[in-house]
């Protein structure tokens, strides 16, 4: 099967805060979902950043559609939006004003597809940010990564301020992206039903050690089990 | 490129547009006014106000998670640094523009304040040089001191063009004798140094930003 993203021993110390993200291996298959868990301070963002570059990773190797990502290879970065948990944009813009600089930024960028998102999330395009609940933010942060037609979405505890039918609104666009076959989500969430109701794959992520990759089909397993041997 | 531009510029504009209605209301007291030394500061806040407009932008980029997302756009880090040093050099020229605006207007209706023409050009020279120079002080200091100390690096750089600009022109007073040719030189030496150490400051700053982490 051919991976989208490939992490390969994946480690970066942080000498300050004695933290270590420590060999972090996995593969997210095209056309898959892969649920990213772990708890505050586990190395979900850490290894987020090491992905996206905005953290220069130790050691290990990163693939993305087959390539190292590097500063000049602006071309894969077409291919991947990103949402972030909280503000990820400055609140004195509009959404208007945002897809015109986006506009300028990716070449594949879809203004009335980004129109069609804001009138399905029912996001007011002439209203500054600052007046957004933090839902809306995160649904217009959902809306820009989907709107430049990218292969891969990396969602930072995404749907976090999101209220339960908005996520589930959410989580319905999200499985829409992967019905074709060349897109995937590394989605990194808090949220387990979630990630039960979407993710094929899920990480286990603890102290900055992976703990395990498995199907969501076994994981769903071992709890079952779990349950059945805490009811003996 | 054009969306990191289209970013600095709304970014800017609100400041800006408070910046310049401050400015007009100020310049309407200048023109009506005769007074050289009105005219020398209206020039001095006008050219370097709307670079501090400009340079003071940065720090909007890492209140929200902004500064962080565009170093997953489809971008260069190095596209990133050059943004800010042309939106500074942009609102360097609009400052220049609006305030040669008035002086014209002032030039129109009263004549030339200054006992000689080319002081103008001086003036004009030494605020240009002098927004060149905190742009070239603050750019790699923000990156290497972080946004928490934006503030008191932007007064810091303001000092320091102030503190470089009249270093220049005492130097330069010192070693020529006086005359127009002399005023002619020590601008151009002004308007050089300024351009030399603003293109040094982006060489630098982006080494700097090639580094940083989020």
């Amino acid at each position: 099967m051919e991976n989208i993203l490939e992490l390969q021993r994946v480690s970066k110390t942080f000498p300050k805060s004695n933290f270590t993200l420590e060999n972090v291996t996995f593969s997210l298959p095209y056309g898959a979902i892969l649920g990213f868990v772990g708890e505050n301070g586990a190395g979900k963002t850490t290894t987020i950043g090491c992905i996206l570059n905005t953290i220069t990773k130790d050691s290990g190797t990163i693939k993305l559609f087959g390539k190292e990502m590097l500063d000049a290879d602006t071309d894969i970065r077409e291919k991947i939006g990103v949402v972030y948990d909280g503000d990820n944009f400055p609140a004195y813009w509009t959404a208007t004003q945002l897809s015109k600089i986006m506009a300028g930024l990716y070449t594949q960028w879809d203004s009335p597809l980004f129109q069609k998102y804001l009138e399905d999330f029912h996001l007011p395009a002439k209203q500054k940010m600052k007046h957004y609940s933090r839902g809306m933010a995160m649904k217009l942060a959902i809306a820009v990564a989907l709107a430049h037609h990218p292969q891969l979405l990396i969602l930072d505890e995404a749907t976090g301020g999101l209220d339960p039918v908005m996520r589930d609104e959410m989580l319905d666009v999200f499985l829409e992206f992967v019905q074709e076959e060349n897109h995937s989500i590394l989605l990194s969430s808090h949220i387990t039903s979630d990630l039960e109701k979407v993710a094929d794959y899920i990480t286990f992520i603890h102290n900055g050690r992976l703990i395990m990759t498995v199907s969501k089909n076994i994981t769903m397993l071992l709890c079952a089990a779990r349950r059945a041997n805490s009811l003996r | 490129m054009k969306g990191l531009l289209k970013n600095n510029l709304y970014a800017t504009l609100s400041n800006a547009k408070v910046f310049s209605g401050v400015m007009i209301l100020f310049g309407i007291f200048v023109v009506a006014v005769i007074s050289q030394s009105l005219q020398i500061g209206y020039v001095m806040i006008g050219i370097i106000g709307f670079s501090v407009n400009a340079i003071a932008i940065t720090k909007n980029d890492y209140i929200s998670k902004w500064g962080k997302y565009k170093l997953t756009l489809p971008v260069k880090r190095i596209d990133i640094v050059k943004s800010l040093f042309l939106n500074q050099m942009i609102w360097l020229l609009v400052g220049t523009f609006f305030v040669g605006i008035e002086i014209s207007l002032s030039w129109l209706f009263h004549g030339c304040p200054f006992d000689q023409a080319i002081d103008v050009l001086t003036m004009f020279a030494l605020g240009v040089s002098m927004g060149l120079f905190m742009g070239a002080v603050f750019f790699p200091l923000f990156y290497i001191g972080g946004e928490e100390k934006s503030e008191v690096l932007l007064v810091i750089s303001l000092l320091c063009a102030f503190g470089i600009d009249f270093a220049i022109v005492s130097v330069v007073n010192d070693l020529l004798e006086p005359g127009i040719a002399s005023i002619m030189c020590g601008t151009l030496i002004l308007i050089i140094c300024s351009l030399l150490a603003f293109a040094l400051s982006y060489l630098l700053t982006a080494k700097i930003f090639k580094k940083k982490e989020y």
